[in-house]
């Protein structure tokens, strides 16, 4: 029972106590306003260059904006504890570490899903995309996977911020790397061997398979294997991302970096 | 070291080194022992103060004992239990407090600051409103609770690192500073508040710069200085070392290192320490009970503005100063 609410209700409070500066006026421009135009950028490209189609940018843009929120968010569940000064106070609690930092990430999943499907729902109907009506619950769950996967990510990010301070510089980079290795703007068989095989290991590579295959009209079951990735690599980020946090503390512990890396 | 009765808190040889690096290209690295082979008991129910300089080694101490750190070599206990091996059983029975503004959740309301804790305490749900509206009456942060702690002052702040780290009933607590910075009547009301913790039972160690606070509050004090203990008794036992001196305290105006290094070696003084008070440097010399050196040392101060010139008894905080002077 205590486990469930700190992973419930204390991760509900701490993205309040961390979050609590995200005011609509940075919101809104950063989540729902800058996906739109690094979509239309892309279509825009993509259409004056006659390679992919619309869908095939404005799914691929508006998944891959979910590892915004969810990188960014989560990795700062650490970061923003120790701009706080309270990491020392969550850290001398008893709490289990699983439901503490892993409560932390349903806000972060449900921001990530928020800020992906506006895109989609956004970018799709201002350039004008068709998505069968018989798809969109699927997508729903791919873009709810896809978000759970990119926080994954996140907790790993999170988890080495007790180490390092300069963790948002990192996440820029990972962003930068999903951008370019997922198959986001250009199709994972375009890119060189190493490229897409290295992509097999990142999270939203299979997600934005899945999406795209579900919006051309393929059956749930088609894309089961690609959705079923998706969440394996989550898993396994996450099993990381735990691993790391609890070596990191004991590491933190011994060398009095908890407050000072 | 006097004896206690049944040891809550033992510290055995404790003892803790940092390593840090300094520059760029050529990084060096720099191993600075800050605790030096600690040991002292606190018994169950006692307020024990370490008092200590800063960097003296107090608060390194206390962050191995709340399982913050561990220790480089030696043990601490906290009611039987090893704080490195058993560091999740010692953190269910132990409360602290930081003191500064730091440290809370700015963007929250103090209710809300409260009920997070409370949830990583574990403390059940049927217990948390009652507990919290009674520490909020406690420290007397009720009717502001509801309000975002972004806008409490310092002294406010304090009240509530104090009702958090005892939201969970804890048979232990630790309290590094808890009244710097708080204003006169905020650390009055705070006193009264730690007092009242070691008269509900508690087992409390309580660091401190402030040496009536020290005097009015503690059971037993331990001086650290430079990572060792270098007395541990009663205040009264402490004040004894001094027993046998008078203090002269001599207000001056821009007094000269050279001139406060002469009076230093002057024959008869014990030992100098300097208060800094708004404009004036009040001299704190320390000697031989008995010894008339007053006209002595206005004399060495000829040319030196010189305000009020006092004879006292020598308090608990000349004690500290003779024992941290004589260490230095």
């Amino acid at each position: 029972m205590t486990g469930a609410r700190i992973f419930f209700v204390g991760g509900l409070m701490s993205y309040r106590a961390l979050f609590g500066w995200l005011s609509p006026w940075i919101f809104i421009p950063t989540f729902l306003v800058a996906p739109i135009f690094q979509i239309l950028l892309f279509v825009y490209i993509g259409r004056s260059a006659g390679v992919e189609s619309d869908k095939f940018y404005v799914i691929g843009n508006a998944l891959q904006y979910c590892a915004i929120p969810c990188i960014f968010a989560m990795s700062n569940t650490i970061a923003g504890e120790r701009y706080q000064k309270t990491l020392g106070y969550i850290l001398a609690t008893p709490a289990g570490r699983l439901p503490l930092f892993l409560g932390r990430s349903l806000p972060v999943i449900g921001n990530g899903v928020f800020a992906s499907a506006f895109a989609l729902s956004a970018g799709g109907a201002i350039v004008g995309i068709h998505v069968p009506a018989s798809s969109i619950a699927s997508i729903a769950l791919v873009i709810v996977v896809t978000s759970a996967s990119c926080t994954s990510l996140g907790l790993v990010s999170a988890a080495l911020g007790l180490r390092v301070r300069e963790t948002a510089t990192l996440n820029n980079i990972v962003f930068g790397l999903l951008l370019v290795f997922c198959g986001v703007n250009v199709p994972l068989s375009e890119l060189p061997g190493w490229m897409s095989f290295i992509a097999q290991g990142f999270p939203l590579t299979h997600g934005i398979e899945a999406a795209r295959r579900l919006a051309n009209g393929q059956s749930f079951g088609s894309v089961g294997g690609l959705i079923g990735a998706e969440a394996l690599i989550g898993a396994a980020y996450a099993l990381l991302g735990y691993q790391l946090l609890r070596l990191l503390e004991w590491q933190g512990r011994r060398l009095a970096t908890l407050e000072t890396a | 070291m006097t004896p206690v009765p049944r040891a809550v808190v033992e510290v055995r040889d404790l003892r803790r080194t940092y390593r840090t690096s300094t520059g760029v290209f050529r990084r060096r690295s720099v191993e600075i022992e800050a605790v030096r082979g600690v040991s002292f008991e606190i018994g169950e129910g006692e307020l024990f103060g370490l008092l200590g300089p800063n960097g003296a080694g107090k608060t390194t101490t206390i962050k191995m004992l709340i399982t913050l750190l561990i220790p480089t070599s030696g043990t601490a206990r906290v009611l039987g239990l090893d704080v490195v091996k058993d560091s999740r059983e010692v953190r269910k029975r132990i409360g602290y407090v930081f003191g500064g503004e730091r440290g809370l959740y700015e963007r929250l309301s103090a209710l809300d600051n409260l009920r997070y804790f409370a949830e990583l305490y574990a403390v059940p749900p049927r217990e948390q409103k009652p507990r919290i509206e009674a520490l909020l009456e406690l420290v007397g942060l009720k009717g502001r609770e509801k309000e975002r702690v972004e806008g409490y002052s310092r002294g406010m702040r304090q009240r509530l690192h104090i009702a958090r780290g005892i939201l969970h009933d804890p048979p232990v607590v630790f309290l590094d500073e808890p009244t710097i910075g708080v204003d006169p009547v905020g650390a009055r009301e705070l006193r009264a508040t730690i007092a009242s913790l070691a008269e509900a039972g508690k087992t409390v160690l309580l660091t401190t710069h402030y040496m009536f606070e020290a005097d009015s509050l503690c059971d037993r004090i331990a001086v650290i200085n430079k990572g060792e203990i270098v007395a541990e008794g009663t205040p009264r036992d402490l004040k004894s070392i001094v027993a046998d001196k008078t203090v002269v305290e001599i207000e001056t105006f821009g007094i000269a290192e050279e001139t406060i290094e002469k009076l230093r070696n002057a024959p008869g003084v014990a030992s100098i320490s300097i208060e800094e008070r708004d404009q004036a440097q009040v001299l704190l010399v320390q000697s031989a009970k008995g010894l008339e050196l007053t006209q002595t040392l206005l004399a060495m101060l000829e040319g030196t503005t010189v305000g009020r010139v006092a004879a006292r008894e020598p308090t608990l905080e000349d004690a500290y100063v003779a024992l941290v002077d004589t260490a230095a």
